[in-house]
């Protein structure tokens, strides 16, 4: 440590160590431990299943993995702060069935709806981080409050029905395929995820949720205004789980009451599955857009592989709980060799 | 004077309060509220919901918490049915073999925290969906109904008046729980390691036997909570304990546990229990739309949570000034 | 040397991530003999004694008990052994009674075992009254005073009849006359044969008390356990700090002509502050001296906008402002604050030291839509940190993997590319190698000597009175006047300390008065 260290100034000596540390450190990222794992099992599935890399398998894949993509990218935003959020499921669901109530109760244009969804969603997530904020309470027991009213809620107001009479746009961009096997909510996920690394690496608001959720009271001090700031990722949270519902309608062609399980706990585990697999740090202040993508990816990516393989569809459920302890060990391992290596 | 301010100062008195309130309230409004057949369903309810609860609690009581709390009364609850139908295993073989699943599942949970150093919240979701994944590739969803009628007739049977042989079991635990965490180190090591860990551990307490000891506990209870619910329902759903979630957190909760740790109280998280049965009785009884039972119960939890948290800043602050 | 050492540490060698705590350290206790260790704050002194109660493994190095070694995987193991201690740290377990935390060790034998509650409080009462405590032992520790915890503590070591018994700042939070019945308490455990180890700040009190002596500075031994005869409170200083108490540095600087940056006119806060009235002028340094508790650091948030002015003017450049918050203060008044508390609230230790040193100056780098490039922060902070030699491999360092003293460097120079006005430092020295005070000294001079007001809060007297060029003197949440400061420390400190205990009143009208005049 202190033996080879340089002053700020030396640039040249630090950034030819830094440069070669850092292909250590990338070679030793969740991200390229994520990239490794999709190569071989595409490759282990194609070998075993037959049309794993099929166009229309392909397709599937990518329409599954846009929705988990932004489920977990709306936990992500949560966990930034080193909170977490169990009401995504059922404020995604919320905001979907707004939207089709919007265009069959309310017989507003689509386009209009969609907004309103996704406006709702921002609306409940402000709720929880307005409530998280004032509170001083773990984001835990607020959210596992509002994940029961909000749910309640919309199966109050809505009946259970469900709304199938949507326009054919949705279940057009359900449908769409772009270069014969991907599909345009893949775009849109992979779109999403391209704005949010902007937002946190370029942005002066991205920035000051990273240090916000790191450390509320060095941010503080250091002029950030932490609760604002806390709310806000809150709102992108329920932004984005409005959006991963909107398009599961569309895949669906419809927005069902149960689309995320009951009180939306389904949800749950690939929300968390994403974030963790791709290394975003449970106590905030670090997060990793990437990783997430591609844990979502990957997590699609071996449920279909399981189930071509013809695993009952119910043991994939407990496949994907060992798959997240096996990270979290695994993690555990990479993060003690870093310190030991004086690396992170 | 002084003993009734202590009274006062009990973490029940709150609680109590409450339940009287809203017991009062409902009955005057709805006299049937009281009648025999409605308290026999009420403590019914109980019965099953009080074991949910408490096995929720003792984890809070470590400060942390537990998602698997449905799944592994969900797997215990077939494990049960499917030993007595398939198995044909006696009743009371069966419900050990399912109090072990639910023990050695709690266990695990226990384990892996401690060995991963993650917080619960996901160690117990990866959980969550492995047991739950287990108990419907066993049960491929199907329901076990060779469910014996000495088992059916235990859960509906009554001991006198309306108070049904299902709450014998509960109240045990009850008391038993009472008294470990009054009285006995390891009940005290538990409420130890959930108040301040590291003195804890510099006074001699081995976290990790407790912390695999609390998780232990809640599976083992949680388990009774599945085997109590298959006597009353004369099946073994694979749904069982798919709705617990909320209902775990929402009794300890309102019984003034604090989420941080060591404190919790069997007595209030009883009281709890019963005030959430009140309520969600009453819905029925005021014929309600059940849609909105999530509703208020999220509400209530809410509503409890920022008292405590009032209640709490209070007493830090009374504490700063000494 | 007579007798046998009962315990001994050779080598010891104790490394955290990024920080050497201890570099080769020995301690050898004898019996019957009260053995002080002393060292500056960050010496590692509780890292010693940690290691020493099975706290902390010892990265190398070895521990013999009896003349045998020995390893203690954990702190039952050293209990055990007979090795009790109370740590710098408060170590009770919140809303339990005081008798059970004083017995909390003694219910492993038997997990099931039913605890007797009225035996346990029996005979807790009778260790607290060996302290004189007059606590009900059935009271939960929640309800104590810090010092009262501390006394319990006290007691709990007690309790488990040690052979050895190490107190790590045990009066740091004592009353004198509770200091005092500790001392003959100890002394009596000294005279049975209890071998004991005390760490205090208080020079005086070692002198009083200790018979044998060990220094660390910076992780190392600058003594090892030798005879305390004939050392004196000068050898003890220039044991700790390396040399000799030295001249302070200070000079004479005059900023009567300057214009006053920040002015408190009869401040009343939320936090229990009253009468506060202070004035800072451009390039002034001011001294906010008190003891611990004084209600310096809340006067410091006070101001910061973090908790409500109740009564009273603040005036920034003359003009009297309400500040809402913190980020006002910083974006629009462009105060700055180094917090005492450095690693919780100073920096983001998970955080690089680039994102460290740029977060008050994001919002005014930032261009259309809050666009912001890492270069663009670069080039604003690289200068700062280069002028206070930053000692990092590369700005993309974790802030946690660098020694304290960087850190300070770095909680410093964020605020000097914030460009500050005025900036308050709370503490600024405190866990931080001599070399790296002395140079941090120099900088707030320099950065003075440059315009920037400078408020001072300050516990250590002597660093007050090596830099201030005012000293405000402050106690129980009021200000007692303001004394000009000749850099003399002898008659500096007097008239500080008669300022402290001057109870009369009249040392609020006094500054208001003081404050009345500069404005
Ligand atoms: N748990 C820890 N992790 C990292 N660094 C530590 C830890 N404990 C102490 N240190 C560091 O070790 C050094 C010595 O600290 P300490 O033993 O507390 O000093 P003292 O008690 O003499 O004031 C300091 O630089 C401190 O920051
Ligand atoms: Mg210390």
């Amino acid at each position: 440590m202190t033996d080879s260290a340089s002053s700020a100034m030396d640039t040249r000596p630090a950034s030819r160590l830094s440069s070669r540390s850092s292909l250590r450190l990338f070679l030793l990222s969740n991200e390229f431990g994520l990239l490794v794992l999709i190569i071989v099992f595409a490759a282990l599935f194609h070998g075993l299943a037959n049309g794993f890399l099929s166009p229309f398998n392909l397709f599937a894949l990518g329409r599954n993995a846009a929705v988990n993509i932004l489920i977990g990218l709306s936990m992500m935003t949560v966990l930034a702060t080193g909170g977490l959020n169990l009401a995504i499921g059922a404020m995604g669901v919320a905001a979907a069935m707004a939207c089709g109530w919007l265009i069959e109760g309310a017989g507003l244009a689509w386009p209009l709806a969609v907004l309103g969804g996704l406006a709702l969603g921002a609306g409940l997530g402000v709720t929880n981080g307005w409530m998280v904020v004032k509170t001083g309470l773990h984001s835990f027991i607020i959210t596992l409050a509002t994940m029961s009213i909000f749910f309640g809620a919309m199966i109050f107001l809505s009946q259970g029905e469900s709304y199938r009479a949507l326009p054919a746009v949705f279940s057009d961009l359900g449908r769409a395929r772009v270069f014969t096997f991907v599909s345009p909510m893949f775009l849109i996920a992979v779109g999403t995820a391209l704005v949010l690394s902007v937002l946190y690496r370029y942005t002066v608001q991205g920035r000051e949720m990273l240090a916000a959720g790191a450390r509320p009271e060095a941010a503080e001090m250091s002029g950030v205004r932490v609760e604002r700031t806390v709310i806000a990722c809150h709102m992108l949270s329920g932004l984005l789980a409005a959006l991963a519902a909107l398009l599961l309608t569309a895949r669906n062609g419809a927005a069902i009451p149960s689309m995320a399980g009951q009180l939306g706990q389904d949800w749950l585990l690939p929300a968390f599955l994403g974030p963790v697999l791709g290394g975003t740090l449970l106590q905030g202040g670090k997060v990793s857009v990437l990783g997430t993508c591609l844990g979502a990816f990957l997590v699609t990516m071996l449920t279909s592989g399981l189930l071509l393989m013809q695993v009952g569809a119910f043991w994939v459920q407990s496949f994907l709980g060992i798959l997240l302890l096996l990270a979290v060990m695994i993690d555990k391992g990479r993060r003690s060799y870093l310190r030991r290596r004086n690396l992170a | 004077m002084p003993s009734l301010t202590r009274f006062v100062r009990t973490d029940w008195f709150g609680p109590l309060l409450a339940c009287i309130v809203a017991i009062a309230i409902i009955q005057s409004v709805s006299p049937t509220f009281l009648s025999l057949a409605n308290i026999q369903v009420l403590l019914l309810a109980l019965a099953v919901n009080a074991l949910i609860a408490f096995s929720q609690m003792i984890i809070i009581a470590i400060g942390q918490m537990n998602l698997s709390v449905g799944a592994i009364g969900g797997l215990a609850a077939i494990a049960f049915a499917g030993a007595m139908e398939v198995w044909g295993l006696p009743a009371p073989l069966a419900a050990l073999f399912g109090l072990i699943i639910g023990l050695a599942c709690g266990a695990l949970n226990g384990l892996l925290v401690r060995i991963s150093g993650m917080s619960a919240f996901v160690i117990t979701l990866a959980t969550l969906s492995i047991y739950k994944g287990v108990n419907l590739g066993i049960t491929e969803a199907q329901a076990f109904y060779g469910v014996p009628q000495a088992v059916k007739a235990f859960g509906s049977a009554v001991i006198a008046g309306p108070v049904p042989w299902l709450v014998a079991p509960t109240a045990l635990v009850a008391v038993w729980l009472w008294f470990m965490l009054r009285r006995q180190p390891v009940g005290r090591f538990i409420l130890a390691v959930g108040g301040n860990e590291h003195a804890a551990e510099l006074s001699g307490v081995s976290i990790a036997r407790t912390v695999v000891t609390a998780h232990a506990i809640s599976g083992l209870l949680a388990a009774l909570a599945g085997i109590l619910l298959v006597a009353r329902l004369g099946v073994g759903q694979p749904s069982i304990g798919d709705d617990w979630l909320i209902l775990s957190f929402a009794a300890p909760v309102i019984g003034g546990a604090v989420l941080s740790g060591g404190s919790v109280s069997v007595a209030a998280t009883l009281l709890g229990v019963v005030i959430v049965a009140i309520i969600t009785q009453a819905l029925v009884l005021f014929s309600i739309d059940p849609y909105l039972t999530q509703v208020i119960l999220g509400g209530l939890i809410l509503a409890a949570v920022s008292f405590n948290r009032l209640r709490e800043s209070r007493f830090i602050g009374r504490f700063g000034r000494a | 040397m007579n007798g046998e050492a009962i315990f001994e540490a050779r080598d010891i060698v104790k490394t955290f991530p990024g920080v050497k705590a201890l570099g080769g350290v020995g301690l050898s206790l004898m019996p019957g003999s009260i053995h002080a260790l002393l060292g500056e704050n960050g010496a590692g002194k509780s890292t010693l004694i940690k290691v020493v109660t099975g706290v902390h493994r010892p990265t190398s190095g070895e521990l013999r008990l009896d003349g045998r070694s020995v390893d203690f995987g954990n702190p039952r193991d050293a209990i055990a052994a007979g090795i009790g201690v109370v740590h710098q740290e408060r170590n009770l377990i919140p809303r339990f009674s005081v008798a059970e935390n004083i017995h909390f060790e003694s219910f492993g034998a038997n997990r099931f075992k039913p605890i007797d509650y009225r035996r346990l409080n029996e005979s807790a009462a009778e260790w607290l009254r060996m302290l004189d405590l007059d606590i009900d032992p059935a009271m939960s520790v929640t309800e104590l005073s810090t010092a009262r915890m501390q006394l319990v503590e006290i007691a709990k070591a007690l309790s488990q009849k040690s052979r050895v018994l190490l107190l790590d700042e045990p009066t740091a939070s004592l009353t004198s006359g509770e200091t005092d019945t500790l001392f003959e308490i100890l002394r009596r455990l000294r005279d049975n044969g209890t071998s004991l180890v005390f760490v205090s700040h208080k020079l005086e009190e070692v002198e009083a008390l200790c018979d044998r002596v060990t220094v660390l500075r910076d992780g190392q031994n600058a003594c090892e356990s030798q005879s305390a005869e004939g050392l004196t409170r000068k050898d003890y200083v220039r044991l700790m700090i390396g040399r000799a108490e030295s001249g302070s540095g200070w000079r004479k600087r005059d900023t009567r002509a300057a214009p006053q940056v920040l002015g408190l006119d009869d401040v009343a806060s939320g936090l229990g502050h009253s009468g506060v009235g202070l004035s800072v002028r451009a390039g002034e340094i001011v001294g906010l001296y008190g003891l611990v508790g004084a209600g310096r650091t809340e006067l410091a948030r006070v101001i910061l906008g973090q908790e409500p002015v109740t009564q009273g003017t603040v005036r920034i450049d003359g003009e009297a402002v309400r500040v809402a918050d913190v980020s006002e203060a910083i974006h629009r008044y462009r105060l700055g604050y180094v917090s005492e508390d450095r690693k919780g609230e100073g920096l983001i230790l998970q955080h690089s030291v680039l994102a460290n040193a740029g977060v008050p100056i994001w919002r005014k780098l930032a261009g259309r839509f809050g666009f912001l490039s890492d270069a663009t922060v670069r080039a604003a902070v690289l200068p700062y940190l280069t002028r206070l030699e930053v000692k990092t491999p590369s700005l993309d360092q974790t802030t946690a993997n660098l020694s304290g003293g960087n850190q300070q460097k770095i909680s410093v120079a964020k605020w000097l590319a914030a460009g500050v006005r005025l900036l308050i430092v709370d503490e600024p020295t405190v866990g931080i190698d001599i070399k790296t005070k002395a140079y941090l000294h120099d900088l707030l001079r320099e950065l003075a000597d440059g315009g920037t007001a400078i408020l001072l809060i300050s516990s250590d007297m002597p660093e007050i009175v090596a830099l201030a060029d005012r000293i405000v003197v402050m106690d129980a949440f009021r200000t007692k006047g303001s004394i000009e400061n000749d850099g003399d420390y002898t008659t500096m400190s007097e008239k500080i300390m008669t300022r402290i205990q001057d109870r009369t009143p009249s040392g609020t009208s006094s500054g208001i008065g003081e404050t009345a005049r500069c404005a």
